[in-house]
Parts: structure tokens; sequence; C-alpha cells
């Protein structure tokens, strides 16, 4: 006997009721259940009697354990994709760690391990958690997945842009972290909160998370160390200062020199201070990203990039391997030093001048130690990795170098007035 | 009868084992079947079938064919070429592994020893 529409109704109204949203279960557990009734009614029950039969032997829940036991196994990860996640996630792992040791180390190929780390992480891993996590759970937990792949996604971009010193860094880390602290943050604990059966739990990994993410906040703003950058600039005024005195001193000296054949030192001294000058100029231009006669307005204190390392670089030594020639590059400032200091040391008897050698200022030859112990030339001890605000203080500081050189041979012509003629 | 977590790691073999002698069958059917051939020994829970054939047929083991009866659809369950090929795959693994655990279990004997335990 086949059962009536309304009854059949009644059936399927019943299942939706009980949990089981899914028309394809739906279908199947709806003729199920009736095929049941049907065959009990033949062996005489009733209608009423026989749904209640056959509804009991689902148990309390079943028709809904039915529904979640079918999603469990639909989503479940196939093995592929658990490899293939687990691949991603190991390989970036390992890409990252040895990319950061390297680092830290200055040996090469850094950087390309951090940049490929970073694209497996952002491109391979992250997609394959999100599109999981997406089908695993409910529906109404999307939009958390989806902040925290984004929050995730946008950070590490950043830290790569920062590592590698790229434009836009703080940009996209702060839009990372901010998506983190309050999309991702807030919606886990709402959601988890109220369903939570360890409530406790719940709260305290909330609050961990958001310490951390204010930690690294924190963490951002004295990375900038403001101190410390306060004491370099202190330091730049108070050089730049002593420049000027220096130099109105020297010109005092030139003036009560009734003679002097020294105007070549004094030629290439100006044309070496002006140099710098423009040097400095030209680096706050290319980090305010303005021509360098705007640049002359801008206080280095103010510039969101002062203690960019990419700009030095780039500027003295050139943005690829090959070191950089020509105008403003440090080859060139090297060569205008050099020249100047044998100039200064031309000045002197020929007697002092191996001993006056080691202890002039404006020394670019030899090797220096980095604060990893490595040695380097002059060239990218002093622009490697140098701060922008460092650099512009360490040009000051040759300045007045040029000018406190200027100066002794001025004073030791005055009171040695024989030596204003060396020795040819 | 079984216990349901013996039952639970066939019931794909079992299944794929009654669809390849049955060209068609619908889940109630299946259900039956299962019971009637064991004797009630197999007993699936109302409904635990289903699962287990949705999963089958997202895996492309199986195919539905969608019939409809008065006012209700009932869909009928085939293998695939594919999934008759598992059947034999899973029925054969299976048989292998029940000799196996006859050759392990042959020389069990209860420790007379710890029977006051139970």
């Amino acid at each position: 006997m086949e059962l009536t529409e309304a009854q059949i109704e009644l059936v399927s109204a019943y299942i939706k009721q009980n949990g089981v949203a899914q028309d394809e279960l739906h279908d199947d557990l709806l003729d199920h259940v009736c095929t049941s009734i049907e065959l009990r009614i033949q062996q005489g029950e009733s209608f009423d009697e026989a749904f209640q039969y056959t509804i009991k032997l689902f148990g309390p829940g079943g028709l809904k354990q039915v529904q979640l036991e079918t999603f469990e196994l639909l989503t479940e990860m196939n093995e592929t994709m658990k490899k293939l996640t687990f691949g991603f996630g190991l390989t970036s792992t390992f890409l990252l760690l040895a990319g950061t040791i390297f680092k830290l180390m200055h040996w090469p190929f850094a950087s390309i391990l951090i940049t490929l780390g970073t694209g497996l992480l952002v491109l391979g891993y992250l997609p394959m958690i999100l599109t999981h996590k997406l089908k695993e759970s409910p529906r109404d937990e999307a939009l958390l997945h989806i902040t925290g792949f984004l929050g995730l996604t946008l950070t590490s971009i950043g830290v790569l842009f920062k590592v590698m010193h790229w434009p836009g860094a703080a940009v996209t880390l702060l839009g990372g972290m901010g998506i983190l602290s309050f999309g991702y943050v807030p919606i886990y604990f709402f959601k988890r909160y109220k369903v939570s059966a360890n409530k406790p739990v719940t709260l305290s990994s909330s609050i961990v998370a958001t310490a951390c993410l204010i930690l690294i906040f924190a963490l951002m703003k004295t990375g900038n160390s403001s101190w410390y950058e306060h004491g370099v600039l202190l330091t730049d005024e108070t050089l730049t200062e002593e420049l000027h005195r220096m130099s109105d001193s020297n010109d005092a000296l030139y003036a009560s020199m009734r003679s002097s054949n020294l105007s070549e030192m004094k030629s290439e001294a100006d044309k070496l201070v002006t140099h710098i000058d423009a040097l400095k100029l030209e680096l706050m231009s290319w980090a305010a990203n303005v021509p360098p006669n705007e640049a002359t307005k801008i206080s280095l204190s103010d510039l969101e990039k002062k203690h960019d390392m990419a700009v030095v670089h780039d500027l003295l030594l050139g943005a690829d391997d090959q070191l950089r020639e020509g105008l403003f590059s440090a080859t060139e400032l090297k060569g205008m030093m050099d020249h100047y200091r044998n100039t200064v040391l031309g000045e002197y008897p020929s007697e002092l001048r191996s001993a006056m050698s080691s202890g002039l200022a404006l020394r670019t030859d030899g090797t220096f130690r980095n604060a990893h112990g490595q040695e380097q030339d002059w060239i990218h001890h002093q622009f490697e990795y140098t701060p922008l605000f460092t650099a512009i203080t360490n040009l000051t500081k040759w300045q007045l170098d040029i000018r406190q050189m200027e100066n002794q041979v001025l004073l030791s012509k005055i009171s040695r007035p024989e030596a204003s003629n060396p020795p040819s | 009868m079984y216990s349901p977590e013996l039952i639970k790691g066939t019931l794909q073999t079992i299944v794929l084992s009654l669809l390849s002698e049955n060209e068609r069958m619908y889940g109630y059917e299946i259900t039956q079947h299962v019971k009637d051939r064991t004797q009630g020994e197999i007993q699936l829970t109302e409904g635990a079938l289903y699962p287990t054939l949705h999963k089958l047929e997202a895996d492309g083991l199986l195919t539905t064919e969608k019939v409809s009866i008065g006012k209700r659809v009932r869909k009928y369950y085939r293998l695939t070429e594919n999934g008759n090929k598992q059947a034999n795959d899973k029925v054969n693994e299976f048989r292998r592994f029940s000799e196996t655990m006859n050759d392990l279990l042959n020389s069990f004997t209860p420790n007379p020893e710890l029977s006051w335990l139970s």
C-alpha cells in the first residue's frame, strides 16, 4: 500500500525539522522511512504506529547524526590534499627558517629563500587551509576563516616586504594585523565563546592572541627605537653646528694669512663639503620621493623613511649586485675623499707624512669589521646596511673631518711659517 | 551482533560487494539485505548507511538513478566501472585480512589465571 501525499508531507516535514537540511540526504531518508512504514502497514499496523516505530529506530538526534556523519565523510581531506598541504607547510617553514638564519649570518641567497618561503605560504599553504576550513565548518563561520586568511596573508606579505626593504611594507603589515586584531580575534571570541564548553580556555586564548598582537605592535613601534633615533639626530645637529664653527674658524685663518698657497686644498675642501651636502640632499629626495630642490625643506626627523636602508644602499652602491659608479656613488665619494686626504698630507713635510697618515681622518683603505665580525671594505661597511639617518650623520661627521683637517694644516702653517713652503 | 567499531571499518566493503551482486539497489533495500543475509548478526543503525553511500558517490565509485514513486523520489545506487574494480579489491583485501586474523587467533586460548577477572 502506498502512502498518501499528506502522509509523505508529514514524514518529510519531520525529517527537515530534525535537522536534515541537505536535499539529497533528505530524499534518501524520506524514501527509507516511507518504505519502512509501508511494509509495517502491510503487516497490519496503523500509519501512526509504523511511523513512531521507524523513527524510534534512529534514536534521539539520530537523523541529524546521519547528516553530520555524511558531512564529515564528504569534507574529509583526501590523501593527496593532506600530503600537499603538509608539503607546502613543511617546505615554506623550512625555507623561512633557513632564510632567516642566512639573513642573520649575512650569507648569500637569504632573500631568495625568504621570498620563496613566503610565496609558498601565501599561495600554497594558506589557501589550502582556507578552502578546507570553509568546506569543513558551518556557513556562519566563513567570515572567521576569511578574516583569518586575509590577515595572515597580508601580515606575511608585509613581513616579506619589510625584510626586503620593498615599498609598501608598513601599510601591508598594518592592514594585515588590523584585520587580525579587529576582525579575526573579535569574531573568534564571539563565535567560540557562545558555544564553548570550556569558557575559561576560550577566554584566555582570545586574551593571549590579543596580547600577542599588541606585543607585535609595540615591537614595531620600538623597532623604530625612537629614543635611539632621537639621539642620533641630536648628534647630527651637534656635528652640523661644529661644522659651521670650524668653517668660520678656517675662513678667519685663511684671512689672517698674508700669503697662502693653500688654494688647492681650500678649493678641494669646499668642493668636497658641497658635494656631500648635495649627496645628503639627493638621499633625502630619494627617501621622500620629491625633487632635490624640494628636499631642502624636509627635516630628517619628519621623514617616514628615515630608517630605510634600501635608499642608502641603492643610491650609493646601486640597486643590483654590481657596484654603481658615477654621480653620488660611494665609489665617487671614496675617490674624492682619498684625493683630498692626499692633498692634505701633501701639505705636511714628507718626513711627517707616514706618521700623520695613520691618525688622519677619512681613512678609506683597509678592512672594517661589521657588527657580525665580518671583514668588509669601506664602501660596504659604510653603506650596505645603514639606516638613512645614520648615513646622513656619518656624512656630516666627514664634512666636519674635512674642515678639521683643513684647520690642522692652517694652524701648522701659522705656527711654523717655514712649513708653508713644502719641500718639493 | 558485532560491535559498531567492527562494522564501521567494513561498511564500504559490504556496500560495494552487495552492489556488485545486484545491479542496482536503494538504501532501505541494502539495509534489509544486510540484515537478512547475516541473520541479524550485522545490523546497521538506522540511517548509518547513507553517509557511506554519499561518500562512495562523491568518490566516483557509485552513480545514482532517481525514480519517482508517487510523491517521493527513490534513489537507486549502482557501481561505476571504477567502483566495480574497487569492490573486487576491497573484497579480496578483506578475505586476506580475515584469513590473517584466523591464523593469528587460532592459537588463542583464554588465560585461566586471569579468568577470575571477568
